[in-house]
C-alpha cells in the first residue's frame, strides 16, 4: 500500500445531515476513520448512531455533508454503490439465509461462475467452498465445515458468518451494527475474537453497540452520539469503570464537547 | 487448519429417502393387492401419461412456493390454454409447430401478469391468484362456449399425450420389447452412476465429509434398480412416452437451474430470506417475474399435455389441477414456510399421489374413501417431513 493513502483517513464524513420529515436525525456529523482503526459509535436509542452508518453505507442518501471515501468525494445512491466502494455493513438483522449453507451466505449475490450461458450461469461451487473456507480460517472462525446449513449455526457463528462475509470482497471499510446483541456469552467471546483478529490484518472498522465493555475491549477510539450529533470523539483509555462512567455522562447529555460549535 | 472437515449429515437419511421409500411400499402394496396388474407395463405407461400434466405443474409449483408464494390460478390457466391450442389447430388452421409456441408464450404472458400483481401492486399471492382461478375459470367457458367440448383430429398434437418414442425396427432380439427405451434406461443409470462417483471423487478431493463406502453403494444400487425397473416394465409395452420424456426435460432443466445456477441460488435466498437478499444486490422483483413467468411456461406445458392426453378440450379441463400441484410439491416436502423444496421431491410426490389414485382405481375402491386416503397420505407426508427435519438447536 502506498504511504500517500495511508496518511489519508479510509473514511472521512464531514457535515452530514439528515432529516425525516419534522424530524433531524442527523444535526451536521463529522466522522473520521483511519487505516487500521477500530472505532466505536455508541449513544442512546435515536441519537442518529444507525442513520449515520446507514448514510455511509448508502441506505440513507443524506440532505447535506460529503464523504470521502481514502481521500476521493464520492456519492452513493443505494447500499451496492458503498459495497463498490469497498464499504461493506454487516447488519443487525443478520442478512444471512437460513435455509442455504455457510458458502451460499457467503457468496450471496456475488457468485463465482464457471461457465456463462445466455441468462444462466453455472456456479463454481468448488471453488466457492475452498475460498469460504480459506476466509474461515483466516478469521479463525471454528466452524465444522462450509457445507453447514445457516439454520445450524449457534447465534455467535451466524454474526461471525456474516462479519466474514464483509470481510470476503477486499472491503475497505467494515461497519457493525450490534454484533454482540441478544447472543450468549460464549457467542460474544467468540464475535469479539473475529473483530481483534480482523483488527490484526489491518481492517478499519465501525462498531456500533450498546455494550460499552464490548467497545473498550476491541475499539481504539470512541465516538458518542447524543440527539443527532456528535458529543464526545476520543481515544480509548483507562480503565473501563472509568471509560464506562466518562461515555455515560456524554450519553445522557450531561456532557458535551461540541455543544459551543453549533446552537441550535 | 482450524477447520475440522468431518461432517455429521445435515438431514438424516430417513429425512432425504423416506419418501422413496414410501413410493415403494405404495407400488408393492399395489402390485400385490391387484396381482401385478398395477405393475403391469399397460397400467404404468398409463399412470405415466395420466401424472405427466400435474408432475410438470408440481415443478413450477415448487419454485413459487420456495419463494413464499402460491398460485391457485394454474388449473384454469391450464384448461385455457388447452382450449386456445384446440382452437387455434382447428379453427385457426395453424400447424402445430406456430400452436405450441403461441400457447407457450401465452402461458408466459400470464404467468407474467400473475407476478406483476403479487411483485408490483404487492396483492398476496393467494389473492392474486384467487382472482386468476376466477378469471380463467370464466376465460374457459367464454372460449369454450359456442363449441362445448372441442375435439383435436391432429395426430402430432395428440402424440404428446398418448404417443411413444420410435423403436429400432428388425431387430430379433427381445421381439416384444422395446429396445430403444431400454437403451435410454441404461443410460440413464450409467449417467446417474457416473455423476454420483465425480461427485463423491470432488467432495473428497476438497477435504469434504462423504457417507461411507456401503452406504454409497446401497445408494447406487437402490436407485440403479428403481431406473432399471421403471425402464423393464416401460419397455415391456411401447416403451418411453412422449408425455414421459417432457417430463424427464423438464426435470432435468429446472434441476439443473435449481441446484447449479446463480438464478437457481438466487431463488432459493429469496426464499430463505427476502431482506438478505436484496440487501445483496438480489431483486426480490425480478426473482418473482421469474418464478411466475416459469410458472406460466409450465402450466402451458401441462395444459398441452392435458389437451393431448385427452384428445380435446373440454369445458371444465383442469378443474383441480392446481390442488394436485400443490399436494405433489407439499409430499415431495417443500416446505410453507419458503426457501426449502427439490424438484425432484416434488416429482416424487406427484408419482405418489397418481399411483395411489391409479392403484385404488384398479382396485375398485370408492371415490370418497380415495379422497380421505390421499388426504391421510398428504397429512401424513407433511408430518412426517417436519418430524425428521433437523432444527437449530
Amino acid at each position: 500500500m502506498d504511504t500517500v493513502t495511508d496518511t489519508k483517513p479510509v473514511a472521512e464524513m464531514v457535515n452530514i445531515r439528515k432529516s425525516f420529515a419534522a424530524v433531524q436525525a442527523l444535526k451536521g456529523v463529522d466522522l473520521v476513520l483511519h487505516h487500521g482503526e477500530v472505532l466505536g459509535l455508541v449513544g442512546d436509542n435515536a441519537a442518529g448512531k444507525s442513520s449515520l452508518m446507514k448514510v455511509l453505507s448508502g441506505a440513507y442518501i443524506p440532505d447535506d455533508g460529503e464523504i470521502r471515501i481514502e481521500g476521493n468525494k464520492v456519492h452513493m445512491s443505494d447500499p451496492l454503490d458503498a459495497r463498490h466502494l469497498g464499504i461493506e455493513m454487516v447488519y443487525q438483522d443478520l442478512a444471512l439465509a437460513d435455509n442455504l449453507d455457510i458458502t451460499s451466505n457467503v457468496f450471496l449475490g456475488r457468485e463465482l461462475v464457471k461457465t456463462h450461458l445466455g441468462p444462466i450461469s453455472a456456479l463454481d461451487s468448488r471453488h466457492m467452498e475452498r475460498e469460504a473456507k480459506r476466509l474461515l480460517d483466516r478469521l479463525k472462525i471454528d466452524i465444522p465445515s462450509v457445507r453447514l446449513l445457516v439454520e445450524r449455526l449457534s447465534g455467535g457463528q451466524r454474526q461471525a458468518v456474516a462479519i466474514a462475509r464483509a470481510t470476503a470482497f477486499n472491503s475497505k471499510v467494515i461497519i457493525m451494527d450490534e454484533p454482540t446483541a441478544a447472543l450468549s456469552v460464549a457467542s460474544i467471546k467468540l464475535v469479539l475474537d473475529v473483530i481483534r483478529e480482523l483488527k490484526v490484518q489491518g481492517a478499519s472498522i465501525i462498531l456500533i453497540s450498546h455494550r460499552i465493555e464490548d467497545i473498550y475491549s476491541v475499539s481504539d477510539r470512541l465516538i458518542v452520539m447524543r440527539q443527532g450529533r456528535k458529543v464526545h470523539d476520543v481515544p480509548v483509555t483507562g480503565t473501563l469503570d472509568e471509560f464506562r462512567e466518562e461515555v455515560v455522562a456524554y450519553m445522557i447529555g450531561a456532557r458535551d464537547d461540541f455543544s459551543n460549535l453549533e446552537k441550535n | 487448519m482450524s477447520l475440522k472437515d468431518e461432517m455429521k449429515p445435515q438431514r438424516n437419511i430417513l429425512h432425504d429417502y423416506g419418501m422413496y421409500i414410501a413410493f415403494v411400499v405404495i407400488v408393492v402394496f399395489f402390485s400385490i393387492a391387484t396381482k401385478g396388474l398395477f405393475i403391469s407395463s399397460r397400467n404404468i405407461g398409463n399412470l405415466v401419461n395420466a401424472m405427466s400434466y400435474i408432475a410438470v405443474m408440481a415443478v413450477g409449483m415448487t419454485l413459487v412456493i420456495v419463494i413464499r408464494h402460491i398460485d391457485l390460478s394454474v388449473g384454469f390457466l391450464a384448461g385455457t390454454l388447452g382450449a386456445v391450442a384446440a382452437i387455434s389447430l382447428k379453427y385457426w388452421q395453424l400447424p402445430v409447430g406456430l400452436t405450441i409456441p403461441i400457447v407457450l408464450a401465452l402461458g408466459i404472458i400470464a404467468g407474467l401478469v400473475t407476478a406483476f400483481l403479487v411483485a408490483r401492486m404487492n396483492i398476496p399471492a393467494f389473492v392474486a391468484t384467487l382472482a386468476g382461478w376466477l378469471f380463467y375459470h370464466g376465460l374457459l367457458q367464454l372460449v369454450t362456449r359456442k363449441t362445448g367440448t372441442i375435439i383435436i383430429n391432429d395426430p402430432i398434437f395428440n402424440a404428446f399425450g398418448n404417443g411413444f418414442i420410435p423403436d429400432i425396427k428388425g431387430i430379433m432380439f427381445l421381439p416384444d420389447v422395446h429396445k430403444v427405451t431400454l437403451l435410454l434406461g441404461l443410460l440413464g443409470i450409467l449417467l446417474f452412476i457416473r455423476s454420483e462417483i465425480i461427485n463423491r471423487r470432488d467432495t473428497k478431493a476438497y477435504n469434504f465429509g462423504v457417507i461411507p463406502m456401503n452406504m454409497f453403494i446401497a445408494k447406487l444400487v437402490f436407485f440403479s434398480i428403481i431406473i432399471a425397473g421403471i425402464t423393464w416394465v416401460l419397455a415391456g409395452y411401447k416403451g418411453l412416452s412422449w408425455s414421459a420424456v417432457v417430463v424427464l426435460l423438464v426435470v432435468f432443466l429446472y434441476y439443473y437451474i435449481t441446484t447449479k445456477t446463480v438464478i437457481g441460488r438466487h431463488i432459493f435466498a429469496v426464499g430463505g430470506n427476502p431482506e438478505a437478499a436484496q440487501l445483496n444486490g438480489i431483486s426480490v422483483k425480478k426473482i418473482t417475474y421469474l418464478v411466475f413467468g416459469s410458472m406460466g411456461f409450465l402450466t402451458a406445458i401441462s395444459g398441452i399435455l392435458y389437451a393431448s392426453w385427452l384428445r380435446s378440450a373440454t369445458t371444465i379441463a383442469g378443474t383441480g389441477m392446481e390442488l394436485d400441484a400443490i399436494a405433489a410439491a407439499f409430499v415431495g416436502g417443500v416446505a410453507v414456510s419458503g426457501g426449502v423444496g427439490k424438484v425432484t421431491g416434488s416429482i416424487l410426490g406427484a408419482l405418489v399421489m397418481a399411483s395411489l389414485t391409479n392403484g385404488m382405481n384398479l382396485l375398485g375402491w370408492d371415490i370418497s374413501i380415495q379422497y380421505i386416503v390421499r388426504a391421510l397420505v398428504l397429512a401424513g407426508a407433511v408430518i412426517f417431513d417436519v418430524a425428521t427435519r433437523k432444527r437449530r438447536t
